[in-house]
């Protein structure tokens, strides 16, 4: 989830991503490697605004992929176009047609590459790293809940107040 | 059942099994191999694809999705009235629901000596096998059309070390998708390559080499252009358009005219038949025609569809834009969408520059965005094209998408205000 209210733009989440997404593992050797972030902060009128993937219910980047390679998990829900039988060539359909701008093209390799969840973190590094809470991540039910929680005590106070 | 293994026939499979645990599912298709991407042929014929990597999923999943998969078989004809499909090897097979996902083929233009085991389209993995049997042999390949296709099997047979020229009918490379400027930076790509690219003439006749040519094993043959001139061919590739395979429709009451006419539920006109993909007409969201989409995100998206209203869950298929594509033929990326060239009560929005290779052109009509031309810069494609399928008021943010200001982020912010 992304509370755009809350980001000040200090663009630390799109080092920590880069940085968890390259072998090295930290943020110099990203930018000695070129690893792209994948996640981005807009600039709209003087306000910043991440935008990364949504890892959408239906994706239009796996409809539109034609080597099979963008897949959307089964279990985990998570798209992604690494880590499986079928190889990204980089023929950018996806980028195409992604609405939200989230896939984007290398910089240097031949291939597309978007937010894949960090599923080899506990969760993504952009939200460890956002010092402002502005990103979150969490199951529905669980952000439901919380979401929840919060309006219950909301209404408690107003009626007390 | 389902009639066809590619985008539309393998989504609608894989969607039906979601939708259904139960449901027997079947498919039958002509060709003896696991689905594969027909986009990639081109990368097979340039050597970076192999049969395997082709396949647009994994082996096991006709197995895992329990799918009765007929490979390698004909069908003749599909018969309403008994609910049926007959096989051409004489087996018939009942259904209570169809799908018709059977595709398109190349066509050859009607052209006096133009057939023969020299001269093949590129549609199937096929018609790639035997282009890479006579590549060896060949050493000048004549592309007929400069389409998508044309383009990519020129680059791949080029990159295999052989001499490529390509005709075109029309003044420009990719008339149906680009706009004169867009592709006159993609053509001065492929002549200083080193590529052969002849506009304006079609070809006019194919004729055998001598005796006396033939005598010394020269089997090159020659082709005669309408503007005069005359090439010499080893290889033949047509690539002048692609034709819909309805033939196993005719005569059943299933409306047909450039394809299978469909409903919103992309229903065709007798009860349990459906259709999908590249064989299917549907409405573009951009220009309001009823014609061909043929490209794979549509297909997809049509199998998708369909199998839910096969399933018995009604959904309209929304639409989708017929011209949309990708390509990047050396180092040039580029994106064509809707409607790119402009026109009576379209406005057009275009910045060059032409020693980086880049050009970006907009099509507006009114505050709507119809159609884009990315080349060499094809950063926020997906939220132009986004906004192209929506038909959105972009009248907030036109100036901001002509000076190439604008990402998704200006929509959130945009709604976080009106909120």
């Amino acid at each position: 989830m992304i509370n755009v209210a809350a980001c000040n733009g200090c663009l630390t989440c799109a080092l920590a991503c880069a940085a968890a997404h390259s072998p090295s593992r930290d943020i110099v050797g990203a930018m000695a490697d070129h690893t792209p972030p994948r996640i981005f902060i807009q600039a709209v009128r003087e306000r910043a605004v991440p935008v990364t993937c949504r890892h959408c219910e239906e994706p239009a980047c796996v409809e539109a992929c034609m080597t099979g390679a963008m897949q959307k998990d089964p279990v985990s829900g998570l798209v992604s176009n690494e880590g499986h039988e079928q190889k990204c060539v980089g023929c950018w359909m996806c980028i195409m047609a992604c609405p939200y701008g989230a896939v984007t093209a290398h910089p240097t390799e031949r291939i597309a590459v978007k937010c894949d969840g960090c599923p080899h973190l506990d969760q993504p590094a952009c939200v460890s790293a956002c010092p402002n809470g502005a990103l979150s991540w969490e199951e529905p039910d669980r952000f439901a809940a919380r979401k929840g929680r919060r309006t219950a005590a909301a209404l408690l106070e107003e009626r007390a107040g | 059942m389902i009639i066809g293994n590619s985008a539309a026939g393998v989504k609608a499979a894989e969607t039906l099994r979601g939708l259904d645990p139960a449901a027997a599912i079947t498919m039958v298709s002509d060709e003896p191999e696991s689905a594969y991407s027909r986009c990639l042929l081109p990368d097979f014929l340039a050597g970076r694809q192999t049969s395997d990597s082709l396949r647009i999923r994994p082996a096991d999943f006709y197995a895992r999705h329990r799918i009765d998969f007929l490979a390698g078989r004909c069908v003749l004809k599909v018969d309403p009235r008994s609910a049926r499909v007959v096989l051409e090897d004489g087996q018939t097979i009942p259904y209570d629901r169809l799908l018709i996902a059977t595709g398109a083929r190349s066509v050859t233009p009607p052209v006096p000596g133009l057939a023969g085991p020299r001269v093949t389209g590129l549609r199937t993995l096929a018609d790639a096998r035997r282009i890479l049997e006579l590549a060896p042999k060949a050493r000048r390949v004549l592309v007929i059309g400069a389409g998508f296709v044309g383009l990519e099997v020129a680059y791949a047979l080029y990159n295999r070390g052989l001499e490529v020229t390509v005709v075109e009918k029309m003044p420009q490379i990719l008339p149906g998708q680009f706009d004169a400027t867009a592709a006159a930076i993609l053509r001065r790509d492929m002549q200083a390559e080193g590529m052969r690219v002849i506009l304006g003439a079609g070809v006019k006749e194919v004729a055998e080499p001598s005796v006396f040519r033939r005598f010394f094993d020269r089997t090159g043959r020659v082709v005669f252009l309408d503007n005069g001139d005359r090439l010499k061919a080893d290889l033949i590739i047509v690539a002048a358009g692609i034709r819909p395979n309805v033939g196993i429709v005719e005569g059943t009451g299933v409306a047909v005219k450039r394809g299978i006419v469909v409903d919103d539920f992309l229903q065709a006109t007798l009860p349990g038949i459906y259709a999908a993909g590249d064989v299917v007409e549907t409405r573009d969201l951009v220009t309001g025609r009823v014609g061909l989409t043929p490209i794979w995100p549509n297909a997809v998206t049509q199998g998708k569809v369909a199998a839910w209203n096969m399933a018995g869950r009604p959904r309209p298929y929304t639409g989708s834009v017929g011209m949309q594509n990708a390509l990047e033929f050396r180092e040039v990326p580029s994106i064509a969408m809707g409607v790119t060239q402009g026109g009576e009560g379209l406005e057009v929005v275009a910045e060059e520059r032409p020693h980086e290779s880049v050009y970006r052109k907009l099509v507006l009509r009114g505050n709507v965005l119809v159609g884009m031309i990315l080349v060499g810069d094809i950063t926020g494609a997906g939220v132009m094209a986004a906004l192209i399928r929506r038909q959105a008021d972009v009248g907030k943010y036109r100036d901001d998408i002509l000076q190439g200001r604008f990402g998704y982020g200006k929509l959130l912010a945009g709604i976080g205000k009106a909120g």
